[in-house]
């Protein structure tokens, strides 16, 4: 549901997320306080900070799972859009690549990778979907694009290895062909070699007018990224490109010596 | 083609399709007036002091009848399971034979149903409280004793191989090593039979054999359904209690869910455990004195007609392929009603803000409801025969499974549907790939268990509604024709003793793949 209020002032696109003053209350200290965040088509922005730092509860705001107390969230120059049709359409233009990946072990490679077409299919090609194979060309593109043979596409997921299942969750993405990619610490777990290989493919895939907001531990990954955002208990700590970034500013992330007004 | 996952779940609910063609079919003139009113009774149940006084006597007499028989089903249960266990005797003697033999014998009471136990008892000692205390002890003794035998012979016995080398002797060693893990199991199970014994108590008052369920039955008969309703709240009212304890125990004390009857580690909190069985002794033999049960009365047997000279004839010339026909298609269509509807209900109505609660209102209904009464409902408006038989036994364990379904949906957590979700699925959708995808083999598997306890039951809408075995069992125990009775028994067992090997073979296959 487009809100023209949004755009009328504005002569350029909308960035496709724009966070405003955004708070998410938390038991003692907020989650998330007085976020403000534009991510234009093609940036490719990292998020760096410890462990609680808010950078999963920004994740989960951007991609609506969770409604922030205070400011808004707007999407492609839309506000949450209130008819439930209307918040599938725009929700199905946000991609989340889950730590967990939350793939669906009991189905096969295929049926996941349609996962990603669920929010524009009916439920006639959804059943379906659990009984034949469908878009199989679609869906071997998907995963030859991550470097995956398609005669995989009959497996089940349970049969794959990790960093095959890494790549699966990201061909569903690709299958979905959001606008929004967003990613928490999708190489958390991984090992060196392997982070580096679908940080690269994550990297890949967002080109204008995509965007790709990821969520990381270590800074030796940011190659690749235009912008790197500190998040320290639930504030933005430094947003810059990744170019100016200093050790400084690492050290006053994770020490916790920098002043918290510092970026705004 | 194969069917995914959570399109299994989906397939049993095709059943229903038949039944809508066929239905209309079976709708006779009046009745849907007294239908009407029976609805609108549930908002205006009686409040009359006398009726209510009635009603709470009952009450007290079932939730009695169904605590003794539960307690001693568990005392039979668990010395029969140990005697049954292959572990035990491997352990003591070296070889398992005698649990094989057990084991076999055990089936036999298990495979008859309460409620044919109670009429049985009835017709052998006369009309005496302590009957239905029997009646739910035998089988559900049976069956406890089916659990733990299996239980105990599914855990790992590494530590009591390491005892016994040690030189520990073998009862003490099987005491150590297999008494603590088996625990968790037995007790979860053993609070899960409690809720069944309520139930069985209330059914077995519908057929006289005192407390709630008769005063439900005659309000029913005399169509005062405010009273009806008054009874039902309260009966729904205890049980839903029973429930919420029992699962909070279960949680306390550390015990494993019901969706899977796998022992989850040693249970905590053991002070708590032993305690309440203590308090469990002195509340036993009170609810005994309050309920007058006699155990003496069951010595003094009454003599049973004699059986009339050519009724063995007459027994086998009875129409056993359609009856055998009717009581198996009952059994299918029941089973592929409850296990089917379930899902599709929680899929169409649990994305509505207040659906799940509604289900769980009807499935709560459905559970305590007895369904000799919901076949006598169903016939003010449909005729008898096995479709009617199927409605009723079929929404009585609709609301079994339909809770089962919820809880192990709640239990599947969130995270694969909020995934969904987040990439904008609808919330049906989500609900079908994300939750159900996890759910199905296992909620399959408990539904194969669960037609094997359908099966059982179709004698109880049977000598209502008219059909299968248990219409015959209803009019062979009218007449008297204990050749027939007993004919009819061999045939009931030996079916539900082949689908109990069924029902268990397909939960294998369910739960290997």
């Amino acid at each position: 549901m487009s809100d023209p209020g949004l755009n009328a002032s504005e002569s350029q696109p909308s960035p496709v997320l724009e966070l405003r003053n955004v708070t998410v209350p938390g038991r003692q200290l907020p989650r998330l306080e007085g976020i403000h965040l534009r991510l234009e088509a093609g940036e490719r922005v990292a998020l760096l900070g410890a462990s609680g730092a808010g950078k999963s509860t920004l994740l989960a705001v951007a991609n609506g799972l969770l409604q922030p107390t205070q400011g808004e969230v707007i999407w492609s120059g839309e506000r949450r859009a209130r008819s439930s049709r209307a918040r599938r359409r725009q929700q199905a233009r946000i991609g989340t690549l889950w730590q967990d990946l939350r793939l669906i072990e009991e189905l096969s490679v295929q049926q996941n990778l349609n996962c990603g077409r669920l929010a524009s299919w009916g439920w006639p090609r959804a059943m379906l979907n659990l009984l034949l194979p469908l878009e199989s060309e679609a869906c071997a593109q998907a995963l030859r694009q991550v470097d995956l043979d398609p005669h995989l596409l009959s497996q089940s997921v349970g049969e794959l290895s990790g960093g095959q299942r890494q790549r699966v969750a990201i061909a569903r993405l690709l299958r979905q062909q959001p606008q929004l990619l967003l990613a928490d610490e999708p190489l958390a777990s991984l090992d060196p070699r392997l982070a580096q290989e679908l940080l690269q493919l994550l990297l890949e895939q967002a080109t204008a007018p995509r965007v790709l907001l990821l969520s990381l531990h270590r800074p030796d990954l940011l190659q690749g990224f235009d912008r790197v955002i500190g998040l320290r208990q639930g504030r933005i700590c430094w947003d810059r490109p990744v170019a100016q970034l200093q050790t400084s500013d690492l050290e006053a992330l994770y020490a916790g010596i920098a002043e918290p007004s510092l970026a705004r | 083609m194969k069917p995914a996952a959570p399109l299994l779940l989906l397939l049993p609910a095709l059943a229903l399709l038949p039944l809508l063609v066929l239905l209309p079919g079976l709708v006779h003139g009046g009745g849907w007036d007294l239908i009407g009113q029976f609805l609108l009774a549930a908002v205006q149940p009686s409040t009359d002091p006398v009726v209510l006084e009635s009603l709470l006597r009952g009450l007290g007499v079932t939730a009695g009848m169904a605590l003794l028989g539960w307690c001693a089903s568990l005392l039979i249960g668990i010395a029969a399971g140990l005697a049954s266990s292959r572990l035990l005797w491997r352990t003591l003697i070296g070889h398992s034979w005698p649990a094989e033999g057990i084991r076999r014998l055990l089936a036999i009471p298990r495979s008859i149903h309460e409620l044919i136990w109670g009429l049985l008892l009835l017709q052998v000692i006369g009309l005496q409280p302590v009957i239905a205390v029997i009646a739910i002890a035998i089988p559900y003794g049976a069956l406890v004793a089916r659990v733990v035998s299996d239980l105990l012979d599914s855990l790992n016995d590494r530590n009591l191989q390491a005892l016994m080398a040690a030189g520990t002797a073998p009862p003490a060693a099987l005491l150590s090593a297999m008494g603590p893990p088996l625990l968790p199991g037995l007790i979860s199970y053993g609070g899960y039979r409690l809720e069944c014994a309520l139930r069985s108590a209330t059914l077995l008052g519908v057929f006289g054999l005192g407390g709630l369920g008769n005063e439900l039955l005659l309000t029913l008969q005399s169509l005062q359904f405010h009273e009806l309703w008054s009874g039902l709240w309260l009966l729904l009212a205890v049980m839903l209690s029973l429930e919420a304890v029992i699962g909070a125990l279960r949680r306390r004390w550390g015990m494993p869910g019901r969706f899977s009857m796998r022992a989850a580690g040693v249970g905590r909190r053991g002070r708590e455990l032993v305690l309440a069985g203590l308090l469990l002794v002195p509340l036993v033999f009170g609810v005994g004195r309050a309920l007058a049960i006699e155990p003496a009365a069951l010595l003094h047997w009454q003599a049973l007609p004699p059986i009339a000279p050519g009724g063995w004839q007459e027994a086998l010339a009875l129409p056993w392929p359609s009856l055998v026909f009717n009581t198996v298609l009952l059994t299918l269509l029941a089973a592929a009603l409850a296990v089917g509807v379930a899902p599709l209900l929680l899929l169409l109505v649990a994305p509505w803000p207040l659906g799940q609660r509604l289900l769980q209102l009807i499935w709560a209904i459905g559970r305590l409801w007895p369904p000799p009464l919901t076949a006598l409902l169903l016939l003010f408006v449909f005729k008898p025969g096995v479709i009617t038989a199927a409605l009723a036994l079929g929404f009585h364990n609709l609301g079994i499974l339909g809770r089962l379904l919820l809880e192990g949906s709640e239990a599947a957590g969130p995270q694969r549907q909020e995934a969904l979700r987040c990439s904008g699925t609808g919330p049906r959708l989500a609900l079908l790939y994300g939750r159900f995808s996890g759910l199905a083999r296992s909620y399959l598997a408990y539904g194969a268990y669960r037609a094997d306890v359908i099966l059982r039951e179709t004698v109880v809408v049977g000598l209502v509604a008219g059909t299968g075995l248990g219409s015959q069992l209803n009019q062979s125990l009218s007449a008297f024709a204990f050749d027939q009775l007993l004919l009819l028994l061999v045939a009931y067992a030996a079916l539900t003793l082949l689908g109990e090997d069924l029902s268990d073979r397909a939960r294998q296959r369910l739960l290997q793949q």
